[in-house]
């Protein structure tokens, strides 16, 4: 089976110059359900990936992640290790029990009215009429405030949320070894950040998601300090840093698809099917990461122990097969996309993703009418967590 | 009329909507006593376990990021 590996496209990953939404991944999608790369194998179709999503024989493969850009030891190393994405089995399961019920549908659903509220008074307080730069003015406040409220941290803390995770965010993409020093600095001010809250609700218990973990940490070995900042750090980043890129990718597509901006001001019970949409076409988690925990053949392919599996969910999410009119369409009927991943790693907080950029877009469809591209974008790097860092706009206000 | 309910009571009734689970294994993660996920990777489940787990089997419901879980009690 070795010679269709040797045929297979190669992808050299962690190139600059290699892009994951590029005519050279679809072009190689058109040729082989996989490519090799320079660091794994990457996955190029819908079936395949969702199969192998959720194959016994991969676990979470993010694991490696640091050791592979020479990164071992240290406190990123140890937080990364200590991430509930990066545990497997009983120990993954534990955690993820501990975490599941501040994130329930019920819970959030509660929150509607806030984020509502939110959306207008961010596009209220836009320094100009009819231009603003899209991410500062509107995206980071959001996705941070809406983290805020989860955690019941006061919202005009939103800055430190923002910059902190966005420092974090760069680890999940090919710079993480040049950016090591920022991260590291981040992550240390996101447990100085951490380690006050959990003070703050022992000294005075709240009716919120922090008192009950502190609660739970408190009655017995449910959860050690450790867990507890760590698993906080990771709520705050996992959630900021994802929903803001995911807001700008959103409105970029909808920037080159005005009809549908224009559907979703008209009708904004499409708002969730909007998020969806997007999420297929352009998610911001660009792969998802899996390894092989033993040897084992997969559609004819031999995948060694230990090999690295990259999941290309924007490349799955557009391949032809399973989406024939793959146009960018928010009332079309789709299959599920994988940009939360999929399995015993599904993100844990998609609801609250799904939520509120589902109240945010039609809100700002409606308010910004005829959106066009104001100035110049800025974009994180095309690989691990992508988006845009600045995303200038120019639209004719709603009267 | 209160003897029957009681009987009907000692355990619940559980619906999975097959068209759209999708065997992420969240319920198993919430719930491993009412649902698993079988080696080739799919979801089997006590579709009447004991209400005792009716707390566990909330959780499950509530985990599935399909929402394909229905509780009946």
């Amino acid at each position: 089976m070795t010679t269709a590996v040797d045929e297979a496209p190669y992808f050299d990953i962690e190139s600059p110059d290699f892009a994951i939404k590029s005519e050279q991944v679809y072009a190689a999608r058109e040729r082989s359900w996989y490519a090799r790369t320079s660091y794994g194998l990457a996955v190029l179709r819908y079936d395949e990936m969702s199969r192998l999503l959720k194959h016994p024989k991969l676990r979470q493969g993010s694991v490696a992640w640091p050791a592979h850009n020479g990164i071992t030891e240290g406190p990123f190393a140890e937080w990364w290790a200590s991430w509930v994405l990066n545990k497997e089995g009983e120990e993954h399961h534990r955690l993820r029990r501990l975490m599941n019920p501040a994130f329930s549908p019920r819970l959030i659903g509660g929150l509607v009215p806030r984020f509502q509220a939110l959306a207008n008074e961010l596009i209220d307080g836009f320094a100009e009429p009819g231009r603003c730069e899209f991410m500062s003015e509107f995206a980071n406040p959001y996705a941070a405030r809406v983290i805020a409220i989860m955690l019941g941290l006061p919202e005009e803390e939103w800055p430190v949320i923002a910059s902190e995770s966005a420092a974090i965010g760069l680890a999940m993409g090919i710079t993480l070894r040049t950016e090591l020093p920022r991260i590291t600095r981040a992550l240390a001010n996101l447990y100085a950040y951490a380690d006050d809250l959990i003070a703050a609700r022992r000294a005075q218990p709240r009716d919120d998601f922090v008192t009950a973990l502190v609660k739970a940490a408190d009655e017995g070995d449910k959860l050690s300090d450790d867990e507890l900042r760590d698993g906080l750090v990771l709520l705050i980043f996992g959630g900021f840093d994802t929903t803001r890129n995911q807001l700008g990718l959103a409105m970029q597509t909808f920037l080159d698809n005005p009809a549908q901006w224009r559907l979703l001001a008209s009708r904004p019970e499409l708002g969730k099917k909007a998020v969806e949409e997007v999420m297929r076409v352009n998610p911001t988690v660009t792969w998802v990461t899996r390894e092989a925990l033993e040897d084992f053949t997969f559609e004819g392919l031999d995948v060694a122990a230990g090999t690295t599996v990259h999941l290309f969910s924007q490349s799955a999410g557009t391949d032809p097969r399973a989406f024939p009119d793959c146009g960018f369409d928010i009332e079309a009927e789709r299959k599920p996309h994988y940009g939360f991943g999929g399995g015993a790693h599904h993100c844990l907080g998609h609801f609250v993703a799904r939520s509120d950029m589902s109240e945010a877009l039609p809100l700002l469809a409606r308010r910004l009418v005829d959106p066009r591209l104001g100035g110049t974008a800025t974009w994180l790097p095309d690989s691990g967590n992508t988006g845009p860092v600045t995303l200038p706009i120019a639209f004719t206000p709603a009267s | 009329m209160m003897g029957t309910n009681q009987a009907r009571s000692q355990q619940l009734r559980i619906e999975v909507d097959f068209n759209v689970c999708a065997d992420h294994g969240q319920c198993a993660i919430a719930a491993p006593d009412i649902f698993r996920i079988d080696d080739k990777g799919h979801l089997v489940f006590d579709a009447n376990p004991d209400a005792a787990l009716h707390a566990d089997a909330d959780d499950a419901a509530d985990a599935c990021p399909e929402q394909a879980i229905t509780i009946i009690d």
